[in-house]
């Protein structure tokens, strides 16, 4: 039976969960291309991304796959050219200049892979992690500020390097002094792109170790984008990205990791590649819905219509 | 972002902004005090060569007698006071010495010499001390005589001792004066100068000196003198008898006069002789002013003129050539603190606070060093014109406000990934549009300047608006054009074997925008430099003709009187004469007229060989012609074969005309003659050639009047004007410091692209480029830019004189002869263009060695970065 005029009224009229609902980091149909000079790339094509507040997530995916553009956009650096992008409720798609700045004071730190690229070489640490809080213009008192970049050091374990300046410490101890510089104005929501990628395995379980205290004791939502399985096999979620959409997920509970592929709103879903080419799939293949699974075959051979 | 840290790790690079903005702000404060301070020299020569009477305020009334008359010097000096009162505050200065008063009698005839003799009579202010008697007294006070049986005034005077030869007069001698108003003289003293080379005795010429002049139609000569008679005689001298003026000096002191004030002066004067005239004088008379100042004035404003557009186009030149430079030395500091900027938008400095740290550091190294510049100026002696100060002003701002523009427009947006790699995009239609108006504007101009000429006096701006755009036209040109040659030598490259050529030309072709910079420097820089070369060559060389055409031989000997044929020989034989060419000068009647002409016989051919190797030269009469072969000014043309009286009558037969002849007549009317017209020749002039003593040569003639010239003594006369040698000074200064600044934006473009060129040679030292190959690429890739851009730079500075010639007057500097021949040398301006190419390749191979010692990972690593 069909429904009544005002039945359909009354359900435009719903207001319908966004998508994501209230998750820290929303990323729906994101797309970003880049134009140089007539030349256009499309870095990310209609990613889908859901983090919950204070979860720790890895992202990983092959070079080009739009790991890096993700995190440009999330740390307000870059802009998507369309769809959703959220964190902790702004929409980085239309916020003015001055909100930006103030996303990237409040909201969000960063950490780089390369660690000379995180600090001031002539400034120490202490120095460095003060630098935020001074342009955001925050607590006037420069005791609260030492106190704050004390803290902070002393939390991640670099409180001796405090005085030291950038080429007086090693690349875990940089990186270290970043993740603090990153923590200085408390943001919500750390991004770290490959912060163990110029590492021995040693200093990276330290700075891994700085991160995840990071999100432990102070509830920051830390993204990881790593190649380091040193890293994305130690979280809870792990993030695949492939040709600039999340193509697969895994879990890990109590020690037991499940890989998922990622089904996005309208029903999509990437197959991993060799389970493409084990049963030679191609251009199409054959769903059946059964009781509690969805069979997926490669396409019956059928010569006289392909003519 | 800790300023002052920051500036300590660019050390370097803020060093250099501060040396440049040091020496701008030298340079700009510090010319133009030169310049003024030699402008108001020119002025104050100028002042102190003409004569007095001419440069003085002199302020003349007419007496008509009875109340007009003033019969007490207090009278004089209580006028004297109210007309200094009268002058305005902008002319106070000038006139602040205490000056003469006079009272003059003027065509007083003594009587019954038929208008053949006059004696005025004259009292000075200040006689007795411009005076001394050197015979008999000074004049007493008048008394009367009885006269054709009237009383008459009988005035004492005292003349000049030349009256007593000339007039004749004597001591004790009375005439009577006058042909219906009697008063009679007694003379009294002979008087001559104390110093009769002072200033003063210009007024007074006619005191010194007996005026003979020989009226028209008359046989005997007319003499004048001006007696001088006591204070005490005005008591008896009334303007009812006489023409009687009375004059108030008010001198003019050359050097309190300021160039900056020449407008002002100008127009002062002008006030004074409208105030004087309306005040009164007397119940009959006015007052009026009589002065050449104010023509003084403009000739010198004429030549002024001219120096101050050459010096604002080369000064001009300068202050851009320095900004543009400085600009860079911003942009490399720019790109040194590129992280720290990044880094600190990245992590939430709002656009504000990076730009503003930014500026602030380019600000703590050009303000001190502007102010230590602006300060150093000081000692720099002149006067201090306002561009002195704007200039330094504009330095610093220039570098700050450059530096925080450019900083808000890279860090904009926090994220600024460049793609340095991709070849800049097609201009857009707009762009090409504005760069054809720009250069078709700029060609307009330069054939309107050259069709139109010049306004008279004072700046013309449409002259300096013309370079510029000239100047940007050809920047424009060579920057759009540039790649053009340069893909055509690419292509011819690709087809070549070897690498390098290949892989530096493409580099060279696909420079990125950064390049446009130097492009901008290099351009006016040699443009200018060699714009002042040009006109600086062109000036000496002009002045050195004039020298030429004043004296007409290396060395000219002429005397009053006859040399003797002995006489001649002892010349030719003093040490170091190695030609000697004797002349007759003398004016001769034409026809039976009264006409009169300069003539000189001389033997032309002798005289050609004299003048060898001479900037000027004189033609050969051409020979064959019937009677005696003359040459003959323009003013003397056209009369075919005619008679003239020297010693006796001859005919001559025009061969030829020419308008003026070197060291001799450069106008008016004269007849060049064989030397051998007169059969006794009398030889009153000697053109020689050689090293010769001038003493020994003056003494060998035994004249004691002869005079002696040479060419050597009139060009150091002209060069030695103070404008002039300014104005060569400063275009050497200006020439040498755009070198080194051409200089230095080569080598900032070169420190500027050091580290993408460095990642760049690095990874094809992975593919096996050699050092040498690396060396060769860079020259390759840097080469093209100068080469071009110098040949544009020494094209438009060659091509300027020429565009702005009718523009630029020097004739005030080359002895009142035009300077038109720019084609001068163009051996130092090409020097100048290969010199600094030159220095910038070696510069690109000293860089290239230096980054060849760091290791292969480090600058691929620190590649990876930027």
């Amino acid at each position: 039976m069909s429904p009544t005029l005002s039945e359909l009224e009354a359900k435009a009229a719903e207001k319908k969960a966004a998508f994501g609902g209230d998750a820290h980091i929303v990323c729906d149909n994101l797309v970003r291309i880049y134009k140089t000079e007539g030349v256009e790339v499309v870095a990310l094509q209609g990613l889908d991304l859901l983090i919950q507040e204070g979860e720790l997530v890895a992202v990983v995916g092959a070079s080009g796959s739009g790991k890096s553009t993700l995190l440009n956009v999330l740390s307000g650096l870059d802009v998507p050219t369309a769809g959703v992008a959220r964190v902790a409720g702004m929409d980085l798609l239309s916020m003015t200049a001055k909100d930006r700045l103030r996303y990237r004071r409040d909201i969000v730190g960063f950490v780089w892979q390369q660690t000379a690229r995180n600090l001031l070489p002539y400034l120490t640490a202490r120095e460095n992690v003060e630098l935020p809080m001074k342009l955001a213009g925050r607590s006037g008192m420069s005791k609260a500020r030492r106190e704050r970049a004390a803290e902070l050091l002393d939390l991640l374990g670099v409180a001796s390097c405090a005085d030291r300046k950038v080429p007086e410490m090693s690349g875990g101890e940089q990186q270290r002094v970043a993740i603090a510089v990153a923590l200085a104005n408390s943001p919500q929501l750390v991004l770290a792109d490959e912060p163990t990628g110029e590492l021995d395995s040693e200093t990276s379980e330290e700075v891994f170790g700085a991160l995840r205290k990071a999100n432990g004791e102070l509830g920051v939502t830390v993204v990881i984008v790593t190649h380091d399985p040193l890293v994305s096999e130690r979280v809870d979620r792990t993030i695949g990205i492939r040709d600039g959409r999340t193509s697969s997920e895994t879990l890990r509970r109590e020690g037991v990791a499940e890989e998922y592929a990622v089904l996005d709103r309208v029903g999509r879903l990437q197959l991993p590649h060799d389970f493409m080419n084990a049963l030679d799939m191609e251009r199409r293949v054959r769903l059946e819905l059964e009781s509690d699974h969805i069979g997926v075959w490669p396409a019956r051979e059928e010569p006289s219509n392909e003519q | 972002m800790r300023i002052l840290r920051l500036a300590q790790v660019r050390l370097g690079a803020m060093a250099m902004l501060s040396l440049l903005t040091l020496s701008a702000c030298l340079l700009v404060a510090g010319l133009p005090r030169v310049l003024q301070g030699s402008y108001d020299e020119a002025l104050h020569r100028a002042l102190q060569d003409a004569p007095a009477q001419l440069a003085d305020l002199t302020v003349q009334t007419r007496s008509r007698g009875g109340p007009d008359d003033l019969h007490e010097p207090g009278q004089f000096a209580s006028r004297d006071a109210r007309l200094r009162s009268l002058v305005p505050p902008r002319l106070r200065p000038l006139v602040s010495a205490p000056g003469q008063m006079s009272a003059k009698t003027y065509d007083t005839p003594v009587h019954l010499s038929g208008g053949q003799t006059y004696i005025n009579l004259a009292w000075l202010s200040d006689g007795e001390r411009r005076v001394e008697w050197v015979d008999g007294r000074a004049p007493g006070k008048p008394t009367t005589t009885r006269w054709s049986g009237s009383e008459i005034p009988l005035f004492e005077v005292g003349i000049v001792e030349e009256a007593r030869t000339t007039m004749p007069l004597k001591i004790g001698d009375v005439r009577i004066l006058g042909e219906s108003d009697y008063a009679a003289v007694k003379i009294v003293g002979v008087f001559r100068a104390k110093d009769p080379g002072a200033r003063y005795w210009s007024h007074d010429i006619d005191v010194l000196h007996v005026t003979q002049v020989q009226p028209p139609g008359k046989l005997e000569l007319e003499r004048r003198t001006t007696a001088l008679i006591s204070s005490a005689g005005l008591a008896a001298l009334s303007g009812a008898d006489r023409n009687l003026i009375y004059s108030w000096v008010l001198p003019v002191a050359p050097t309190a006069a300021a160039s900056l004030d020449v407008p002002e002066l100008r127009a002062a004067v002008e006030d004074y002789g409208h105030v004087v005239t309306l005040q009164p004088a007397g119940a009959d008379s006015q007052y009026r002013l009589e002065t050449e100042l104010p023509g003084l004035l403009d000739t010198f404003g004429t030549a002024l003129g001219t120096a101050q557009t050459v010096m604002f186009l080369v000064l001009g030149g300068l202050l851009v050539v320095a900004l543009g430079v400085l600009v860079l030395a911003v942009q490399l500091l720019a790109e040194r603190i590129d992280h720290p900027l990044a880094l600190a938008r990245a992590r939430g400095g709002s656009l504000r606070q990076v730009a503003g740290t930014g500026a602030a550091l380019v600000a703590l190294a050009v303000v001190p060093a502007a102010l230590a510049g602006w300060g150093l100026a000081f000692l720099v002696p002149g006067p201090v014109p306002w561009i002195a100060h704007a200039g330094p002003a504009l330095v610093p701002l220039t570098a700050v406000g450059y530096a925080a523009a450019r900083l808000a427009m890279t860090h904009r947006t926090p994220l600024h990934e460049r793609r340095d790699d991709v070849a800049a995009a097609r201009p857009s239609a707009r762009r090409i549009t504005l760069e054809l108006l720009v250069v078709g504007l700029a060609l307009a101009g330069a054939y309107l300047l050259r069709a139109r000429g010049l306004t008279t006096g004072g700046q013309d701006p449409f002259l300096l608006f013309v370079p510029v755009a000239l100047t940007v036209a050809a920047a424009l040109i060579t920057i759009r054009c540039y790649p053009l040659p340069l893909k055509l030598l690419v292509r011819l490259a690709a087809r070549g074997r070897l690498a390098v050529p290949f892989l530096g030309l493409t580099r060279a072709a696909r420079a990125r925008s950064a390049s446009v910079l130097p492009v901008l420097i290099l351009l006016p820089a040699l443009a200018v430099s060699v714009f002042g070369t040009v006109i600086s060559g062109g000036l000496s060389t002009t002045q050195r003709l004039a020298s030429w055409q004043s004296v007409g031989a290396p060395i000219k000997l002429t005397s009053p009187v006859e040399l003797p044929p002995d006489a001649i020989e002892r010349v030719r034989k003093v040490p170091g004469v190695r030609l000697l060419v004797p002349a007759q000068t003398a004016t001769a009647q034409i026809g039976y007229g009264g006409e009169r002409a300069d003539i000189i016989a001389v033997d032309l051919a002798q005289w050609r060989r004299l003048l060898d190797g001479a900037p000027i030269s004189v033609p050969l009469t051409a020979s064959g012609a019937s009677g005696i072969p003359v040459l003959v000014s323009h003013e003397l043309r056209g009369r075919g074969t005619f008679e003239i009286a020297w010693y006796e009558r001859m005919k001559v037969t025009t061969a030829g005309e020419i308008a003026s002849l070197p060291g001799f007549y450069p106008r008016g009317k004269f007849i060049v003659l064989p030397f051998a017209t007169n059969k006794r020749p009398g030889v009153n002039t000697l053109l020689i050639k050689g090293e010769a003593d001038h003493a020994a040569l003056l003494a060998a003639t035994g004249q004691p009047k002869a005079e002696l010239t040479s060419q050597e003594q009139a060009l150091a006369a002209i060069e030695d004007d103070p404008m002039t040698g300014t104005v060569q000074n400063i275009l050497l200064i200006t020439a040498v410091a755009l070198a080194v600044y051409a200089l230095i934006a080569v080598l900032v473009t070169l420190v500027i692209g050091a580290a993408d060129r460095a990642r760049a040679l690095s990874f094809l030292r992975t593919l096996g480029l050699s050092d040498r190959q690396a060396r060769g690429l860079t020259v390759l890739e840097i080469l093209p830019l100068i080469l071009i851009t110098s040949l544009a730079g020494l094209a438009l500075g060659l091509g300027l004189p020429a565009a702005l010639g009718p523009g630029i007057d020097l004739s005030a500097y080359a002895g009142d002869l035009a300077v038109g021949d720019y084609s001068a040398d163009p051996v130092m301006p090409v020097v100048l263009a290969a010199g600094l190419a030159t220095v910038a390749v070696l510069g690109t191979y000293a860089h290239t060695a230096i980054s060849r010692r760091r290791s292969l990972g480090a600058v691929l690593r620190v590649g990876d970065l930027a």
